[in-house]
């Protein structure tokens, strides 16, 4: 009995200690508010701080700060000159740049055309992001003067400026990359507002004001931000709440009413170019059928699963595109929910007995939740679905190779341009590995495409592209699910921050009231 | 001739009355610790739990009702409904289901790869031993979660994926205790006596070397139930356990944190339901330890 007693005080000695010791890590004192950096949260840290190292948002949002591109797409993704000032087609495959002078980078130097050659020669070499940048030709890529260059397409591609204005293709200084080497993303140079301060891998990068940046208008007011990685989603909001952090990115469903509901915080909110989906395999029985394609989509009931899903946040999808997205088709119908009318369907399909199937998803609990909805909602129509939660590199290793059956799957349509949200997810070129994991095949939609991408004219590309979707809608390859919203959640004396649809968003505007 | 005969009739008569009396010992001084028995006692309810799981269970595990989601703990539904709302009482019952069957096949599993190669490894020695043991040695410079997570990254996913891993995880430590215990029962006489009338060595380990060398094993499994179910639980909760929309206890949890601070009892239920089942087995392993260890005779 004495012993029992012993026990069960040893244990709630013990969880209070590992309560308390939780509660007392990390806690940092507030700096004084002259000096007072602006602290951001976001999921993960950084990658790489190389825009052709690697192609992921979290070092897309650094990069931001960092570098700048011959074009800028602002909030409304128009496109506006960058450290081009002006630009002009000399032809359906050319196009002539002229450079800001009096440009620095980081390290000294001055920016020249030369600069901006190397860059786009470099990209192309890059296993990760040369896909942004393939229409362009290497050899056509000349510099006039120091501060004029041309750079043509192997083929017309109209949407080639959208494309300049990707992190990715943010201008590099030569002299730096070369001496770096292979140290170089551990010391970016760019010509942007912030300069690199220093970077703990896996936890923070800190950013300082570029005291020579070239812009007045755009001068930072603030003189240090400091990126820290928060992995733990519920996390970074307490952290905003205790004051930890001043910019907290993807703030979750959940969260959001107490973010907004606080006296001293804010959401800030913005329909975003994300959109999430559930693909089939129309490569592979019995998804080959339309009709079951299409049962599929009438018994599943969207928009309660993404009210369920995502609490009130973004919106169920009507097409492939978002609202954000250029010549993004609103007056698709959606399949709505009806299950005599799927029944009708499975029965045509000769399958009204169903069949055994699997839906693929990545450990993302809200794919994850999506999935078992889905799975409890097909048994309507006597479809048998397992669902199966895999590994990110596994996941698209087999989706890659058409091994799946349904899967889960996002896409940012980062230009804005529909050619980027359309052609890599449905254009019969791109089966597998470039982005058509669906592997679904039409010879009106692959023309349309093609037209689309070639023609310079904006009534032609739209009209194109606005009968892609509906082809696209008819034909039902995918379910369309989710489009994403921007939510970012900031502390009540952070002014002039806006959210950027592609993710990521522009810190040198931001100030502290 | 006849006489001996019944003298070895009496002997035998004799070990095996004091063998059942032994375990009568045993359990005897395990009453006699109140902490095992609550211990014991909350396990049988979870046994009884997992196995009439389809009468105990209001409802299925997966009976989904998107118009019900988030209802707190209360008379309609005990520990109230989860994010899609789900019964979270009757997914706890069937979750017991799979943490058990976990717990006990993982341990099935090491126990006799690792009783198997360590019994092999003590009782022939030498260069076989030094091979086996120097084995197990690498598997323990591994931390036993990480490498159970290799094993699942390598094999997918998945209840019986699960098991194997655990159970893999875990060889080494049953084949150290029982190599220790072999090492110390070989050299006694009646192996001796047994090597003299002609029995193999199969059945000497069999007969007569492992059933004296159960009691730390028995321990040693009870102890490792808890370990392997909290190993599968830790599995799921980074997403690499039992598939949805099975209710495994450390997926519950994983799904349930995002809503903590507006709806706890999503997380804080199935975390409750493993920390229980881990605390009453180590109660019990405990309690087991002292009631077989001959020293603590009172």
């Amino acid at each position: 009995m004495l012993k029992s007693k012993k026990i069960i005080i040893l244990t709630i000695f013990l969880l209070i200690f590992s309560l308390v010791a939780v509660g007392c890590s990390n806690q940092t004192a507030d700096a004084p508010t002259d000096s007072k950096p602006l602290i951001v949260a976001q999921r993960s840290d950084a990658v790489v701080l190389d825009p052709h190292a690697n192609n992921d948002q979290a070092s897309s949002r650094v990069m931001r700060q960092i570098y700048e591109n011959l074009v800028n797409q602002n909030e409304k993704m128009e496109l506006l000159p960058g450290l081009a000032e002006s630009w002009e087609q000399l032809d359906e495959l050319t196009y002539k740049f002229k450079l800001k002078q009096g440009v620095k980078f980081h390290n000294g130097e001055e920016l020249t055309a030369s600069d901006v050659a190397f860059t786009i020669k470099r990209a192309l070499d890059s296993s990760h992001v040369a896909h942004i940048v393939e229409a362009i030709n290497p050899n056509g890529i000349e510099v006039v003067d120091p501060y004029t260059i041309r750079i043509a397409t192997t083929e017309p591609f109209a949407p080639l400026l959208a494309h300049l204005a990707h992190t990715a293709t943010g201008i590099l200084n030569e002299k730096a990359v070369t001496e770096a080497g292979d140290d170089y993303s551990q010391t970016p140079v760019g010509t942007g507002p912030y300069k690199l301060l220093n970077w703990v891998v896996g936890e923070t990068v800190e950013l300082v004001k570029f005291e020579e940046y070239h812009d007045e208008a755009k001068m930072p007011k603030i003189e240090k931000i400091i990126f820290k990685a928060i992995s733990e989603d519920g996390n970074r909001t307490i952290e905003l709440e205790t004051g930890g952090i001043d910019i907290a990115y993807d703030i979750i469903g959940p969260d959001v009413d107490r973010i907004t509901n606080a006296p001293d915080l804010n959401m800030v909110r913005d329909m975003n170019l994300s959109t999430t989906y559930v693909g089939f395999n129309v490569g592979k029985e019995p998804f080959d059928d339309i009709r079951v394609r299409q049962a599929i989509n009438y018994v599943a009931d969207m928009d309660l699963i993404v009210d369920a899903v995502y609490l009130g946040t973004g919106e169920p999808s009507k097409g492939p595109l978002g609202p954000n997205v250029w010549a993004s088709n609103r007056n698709l119908q959606p399949y709505g929910h009806d299950v005599e009318k799927a029944k009708e369907l499975m029965k045509e399909a000769g399958l009204e007995n169903g069949f055994k199937t699997t839906i693929w998803t990545n450990q993302n609990q809200q794919r994850i939740d999506i999935a078992e909805i889905l799975q409890n909602q097909l048994k309507q129509i006597n479809i048998d679905a397992e669902v199966s939660v895999m590994e990110w590199g596994a996941y698209l290793t087999g989706t890659a190779a058409g091994e799946h059956d349904m899967f889960i799957l996002g896409w940012v349509t980062v230009t804005g341009d529909p050619d980027y949200g359309l052609y890599p997810l449905f254009h019969s070129s791109t089966h597998g590995d470039g982005g058509n994991r669906t592997f679904y095949t039409n010879e009106q939609v692959n023309e349309l495409l093609d037209l689309a991408r070639v023609n310079a004219d904006p009534a032609v590309r739209e009209a194109s592209y606005k009968e892609v979707q509906e082809i696209v809608r008819d034909e039902a390859p995918w379910i369309f699910t989710w489009t994403g919203e921007e939510l970012t959640g900031i502390r009540n004396n952070v002014k002039g921050f806006q959210n950027h649809p592609a993710g990521h968003h522009k810190l040198w505007t931001v100030y502290f009231e | 001739m006849s006489q001996t005969k019944t003298l070895i009739d009496k002997q035998a008569v004799s070990i095996n009355k004091k063998r059942r009396s032994q375990w009568l010992e045993v359990w005897r001084r395990l009453k006699k610790n109140k902490a095992s028995m609550v211990g014991l006692f909350i396990i049988s309810l979870l046994v009884f739990a997992a196995i009439f799981a389809d009468f105990i269970a209001p409802e299925g595990f997966d009976d989904q009702d998107l118009y019900r989601r988030f209802i707190p703990p209360g008379s309609n539904h005990f520990l109230g409904t989860d994010h899609l709302g789900r019964d979270i009482f009757s997914r706890i019952i069937y979750g017991s289901r799979i943490s058990l069957q976990v717990g006990f096949i993982a341990v099935g599993i090491a126990a006799v790869t690792g009783g198997t190669l360590g019994a092999i490894a003590g009782y022939y020695g030498g260069k076989l031993d030094n091979t086996i043991m120097r084995l197990m040695d690498i598997l323990l410079a591994i931390p036993s979660i990480l490498l159970a997570i290799s094993i699942v990254a390598a094999l997918g996913p998945g209840l019986v994926n699960v098991m194997i891993a655990v159970g893999i995880a875990s060889i080494p430590s049953y084949a150290r205790i029982v190599r220790a215990s072999v090492l110390t029962i070989k050299d006694q006489e009646f192996i001796e006596a047994a090597k003299a009338i002609g029995a193999n060595d199969f059945r000497i380990i069999t007969k007569h070397i492992l059933p004296n060398a159960m009691a730390p094993i028995i321990v040693q499994a009870t102890l490792g139930v808890a370990n392997a179910i909290l190993s599968a639980a830790g599995l799921s909760f980074i997403g690499l356990g039992i598939q949805p929309p099975n209710p495994e206890w450390g997926a519950m949890l994983s799904a349930g944190r995002h809503y903590i601070r507006d709806y706890w009892h999503i997380a804080t239920f199935p975390g409750l339901a493993i920390m229980l089942t881990i605390f009453s087995l180590n109660l019990f392993g405990d309690g087991l330890r002292d009631a077989l260890d001959p020293r603590l005779k009172d």
